[in-house]
């Protein structure tokens, strides 16, 4: 009978249920704070929970142009690879659920998986607006990916281990944060890129290209790609708060220290003006990449010569 | 060199040309020209550089004179030109274009051709831009003989746009904006051809919300009307009904009391306040800086409750009558609009340095967009956009009405000509206007709000310029001496602008497409007041009567 612990907690707690009502939560208090930032009143606490009731009532609409199966598979394996990231990261400062030698890096690629759906529907629906909307998301995707990578790869290389629940465990007798500044800088916003949050948004610019590459979803597809960046914002904030804020043992840290680094977030979400997809591009290449690239040669000079 | 030399320096131009010099007004000379001559003449006065085009108003003279008259509007301060040629009403109406001169003419030629039916030769393209697709041929709403049951909907005309096999050919396809889209919040249609993110080719359709306001003035007394022109834009209201009442009043020769004009020119102030406040949140989100839109908006509700203390009105004030002002601004009141004015002066300072300064914002503005001084005069800018580039179009300094004339202001300009500099330029203006605002209350004089006007206008014509808080706004009223107006024409200020966007869009970035229509502060309602009948059901066109009735029903409910 040890099938049903890993059922429950495949679907019920950590991940599964548990997972995509954090996820809706941590999406309120996003709203809510940029709201709150912006001088508007924002959302009630169950918006983001009623918002995706309403669009599981709604009619979903294929466009004649698009492939249906993939019109309909894309948004279930964005979710289904989002929810599978979890697994690997500590949620609610617990053990993770699995964990292997390397798994962080299954696990980066597993939430690049979102974005590479999102641009896959957008090129399928071929529509004009979800066309550019692609392209955009998938330079976007080219230039904060490398930097994000190696910005986690920095306490992975302080812990020496790849395993994020070994460097969780490092994590928590050193705050890398201190240590290791530019990376968690470039991390954070490695993760406002990641999830096309602003000023990151030119994906989804309202302004220039409707809804990006979701234009033409409705109803449960857009209900599911939703859901399933909810997640990915809980999972990445978990990721980044378990190797630079001290790691997460219980769910008391885990909760206070995810809940900093949205804030944190959620203030750059408002003070800073939406980029021109070159100027991200730009951004990520001759800044991101390179400060994040001499702090590794650093670490890998300070581990082999210790001072 | 003052009015009476530039009208004479204009004459002396026309000399060749001139078949008849008439004196409609003190500042204005009316030159006949045949319509051979007209791109001679026109090219006389652009390369002497006497002033700009300003307007082009076609007139239907009535059935038995048999002839349509076009009027070329020349202005160079207060001093005006028209060109004047005579067209025959029936058989070859068709004028030569002039937009190889002056691009700006382009608009002011396609809504001439659509609405009185001269037909332009030679112009680059003569796509219907104002009258909707399923318009019939060949039937001019401003004609004197024009009945609404010509303009029956006619089938066939609509192409379906989009083919079978999908949208991409080659590298490049259309990026449609509008008529609903997020980015604009009025309904206009923009056709971009985009290679990757690089914009090739660009193309605009204006008309969704016209409302036939020209037409409608025709049956409508001079009372009447100044509450229709009013609706024209819902932002600039009350420099409307100023244009409006100020045309009227010059014809009927009524000297308007002091105290109106100062009352007038308050609630014109606080209405530019308005209006560069909503600019600014609009163009803050077109930039995706959504936390400036919020704040400025948010200050806006102090102005539209400034307003709403004077006029009792938050949108359309009302604050004009014929004659004179609707209310009064007494004491008490003077003493809110100075509070309100305080906290506003404070947040506008903020929001020029936020423009000014901000690092993220200025990677949107900065250098996007530049319009260089000499091709704002050639592209027949307008207002803050034409300021930006350093270049002085503001009827209140140039030609100073009202109050203007006591209290003179400064123009604000700037000098680089892109977003940053227009941003820049509405912002300073607000303080400028702040600071009228103030000066007119301290010297607020006594007298009655209102002389009395007489019912009938005496017969004649006028040009009535004012500025509006996107440039320069011309009406040119016709009287014909009865209780109706014979003819009036508005051309909004957005219209000149126009091409400003569509030329610069090419080469640029689709991300920068809406900051630059934003840059100039479109406003379509103004735009769309020429001339339709609307059809709800796309099948029948509705008379007056059902109209009515169908809003009679529809209230009852």
């Amino acid at each position: 009978m040890n099938i049903l612990p890993s059922l429950i907690s495949v679907l019920i707690f950590p991940a599964g249920l548990t997972l995509i009502f954090s996820g809706m939560f941590y999406e309120w208090i996003d709203r809510k704070l940029v709201a709150r930032f912006q001088n508007r009143v924002g959302p009630r606490w169950f918006q983001p929970f009623a918002d995706m009731v309403k669009l599981f009532a709604k009619e979903q609409i294929t466009p004649r142009l698009a492939n249906p199966f993939l019109f309909f598979g894309l948004p279930v394996l964005a979710m289904a690879g989002a929810l599978t990231s979890a697994l690997y990261v500590p949620l609610m400062g617990l053990q993770p659920a699995h964990s292997f030698p390397g798994d962080l890096i299954v696990t980066i690629y597993l939430l690049s998986l979102l974005t590479m759906c999102i641009g896959l529907a957008g090129w399928n629906t071929s529509g004009r607006f979800s066309l550019v909307g692609a392209t955009r998301a998938l330079t976007q995707m080219f230039a904060y990916e490398a930097p994000f990578l190696l910005a986690l790869l920095g306490p992975a290389l302080a812990a020496g281990s790849w395993q994020i629940s070994e460097v969780n465990r490092y994590a928590q007798t050193h705050w890398i944060v201190i240590t290791q500044p530019v990376g968690f800088i470039v991390a954070l916003i490695g993760l406002m890129g990641k999830l096309e949050l602003p000023p990151f948004d030119s994906p989804e610019a309202e302004t220039e290209i409707v809804a990006g590459a979701l234009t033409e979803y409705s109803g449960r597809g857009l209900a599911i790609f939703k859901i399933g960046k909810s997640i990915e914002l809980i999972v990445g904030i978990t990721l980044v708060s378990a190797f630079y804020l001290g790691g997460l043992n219980g769910i008391l840290p885990f909760l206070l220290k995810t809940i900093v680094v949205l804030v944190l977030m959620t203030m750059l979400q408002t003070l800073l003006t939406r980029l021109r997809i070159d100027q991200t591009v730009g951004l990520w290449w001759r800044f991101g990449t390179i400060l994040v690239l001499t702090q590794i040669m650093l670490i890998i000079f300070l581990r082999s010569y210790p001072l | 060199m003052n009015t009476e030399q530039n009208l004479k320096k204009a004459e002396w131009l026309l000399t060749s040309w001139n078949k008849e010099t008439t004196h409609p007004e003190p500042n204005r000379l009316d030159f006949l020209i045949s319509a051979v001559d007209l791109r001679r003449a026109v090219t006389t006065l652009h390369d002497a550089q006497w002033g700009y085009l300003s307007a082009i108003t076609g007139l239907d003279l009535g059935v038995e004179s048999g002839q349509l008259e076009v009027l070329y509007h020349f202005c160079n301060g207060p001093a005006i030109t028209s060109l004047k040629v005579h067209l025959p009403r029936t058989g070859d109406a068709s004028l030569p274009t002039i937009e190889d001169i002056i691009p700006s003419a382009t608009f002011f030629e396609r809504e001439l051709s659509e609405t009185v039916g001269v037909q332009i030769t030679g112009a680059k393209s003569m796509d219907r831009l104002f009258i909707p697709d399923d318009w019939p041929e060949g039937v001019y709403p401003m004609r004197a003989d024009f009945k609404i049951e010509q303009a029956a909907p006619v089938e066939g005309r609509y192409v379906d746009e989009i083919p079978e096999e999908g949208i991409v050919r080659g590298n490049t396809f259309v990026v449609p904006i509008g008529p609903q889209h997020p980015a604009l919040k009025e309904p206009g249609h923009f056709e971009f051809t985009v290679d990757g993110e690089v914009v090739t080719a660009a193309r605009m359709r204006l008309g969704y919300a016209h409302r036939g306001i020209e037409k409608a003035a025709e049956s409508r007394n001079w009372i009447q009307n100044l509450y229709l022109f009013e609706r024209v834009c819902g932002i600039c209201s009350h420099v409307h009904t100023m244009a409006y009442a100020l045309g009227v009043e010059k014809l009927a020769q009524v000297e308007v009391p002091m105290r109106a004009q100062a009352i007038r020119q308050i609630v014109a102030g606080l209405e530019r306040i308005h209006s560069h406040l909503l600019w600014l949140g609009v163009a803050a989100h077109e930039a995706g800086f959504d936390t400036l839109f919020m704040y400025s908006w948010r200050d806006r509700e102090t102005v539209m409750n400034l307003l709403e203390q004077i006029t009792g009105n938050r949108v359309n004030y009302s604050a004009n009558v014929l004659g004179g002002v609707k209310c009064d601004i007494g004491l008490e009141q003077v003493k809110v609009i100075k509070q309100g004015l305080d906290f506003l002066e404070v947040r506008i300072r903020h929001y020029l340095e936020v423009v000014t300064t901000d690092a993220m914002f200025l990677n949107r503005t900065r250098g996007v967009g530049t319009i260089s001084y000499a091709e704002a005069e050639r592209f027949g800018l307008l207002g803050p956009t034409a300021r930006a580039s350093g270049l002085v179009r503001d009827i209140r300094v140039e030609a100073p009405y009202g109050s203007y004339t006591r209290f003179p202001i400064s123009a604000v300009t700037a000098t680089n000509g892109d977003l940053e500099a227009r941003c820049e330029v509405r912002l300073s203006e607000l303080l400028v206007t702040c600071f009228a605002i103030r000066t007119l209350m301290d010297n607020l004089p006594e007298g009655p709000l209102t002389v009395k006007m007489p019912r009938k206008i005496p017969v004649g014509e006028t040009i009535s310029r004012v500025e509006a808080p996107r440039g320069e706004l011309f009406y040119y009223i016709k009287s014909a001496g009865g209780e109706y107006p014979a003819r009036i024409h508005v051309r909004t200020p957005s219209l000149c602008n126009w091409v400003s966007v569509l030329e610069k869009a090419v080469g640029r970035q689709l991300a920068d497409v809406p900051m630059l229509i934003a840059g100039m502060d479109p406003c379509f309602s103004c735009n769309d007041r020429v001339v339709t009948v609307k059809h709800f059901s796309g099948q029948k066109t509705w008379s007056w009567k059902q109209l009515r009735e169908y809003g009679i029903e529809y209230y009852k409910r």
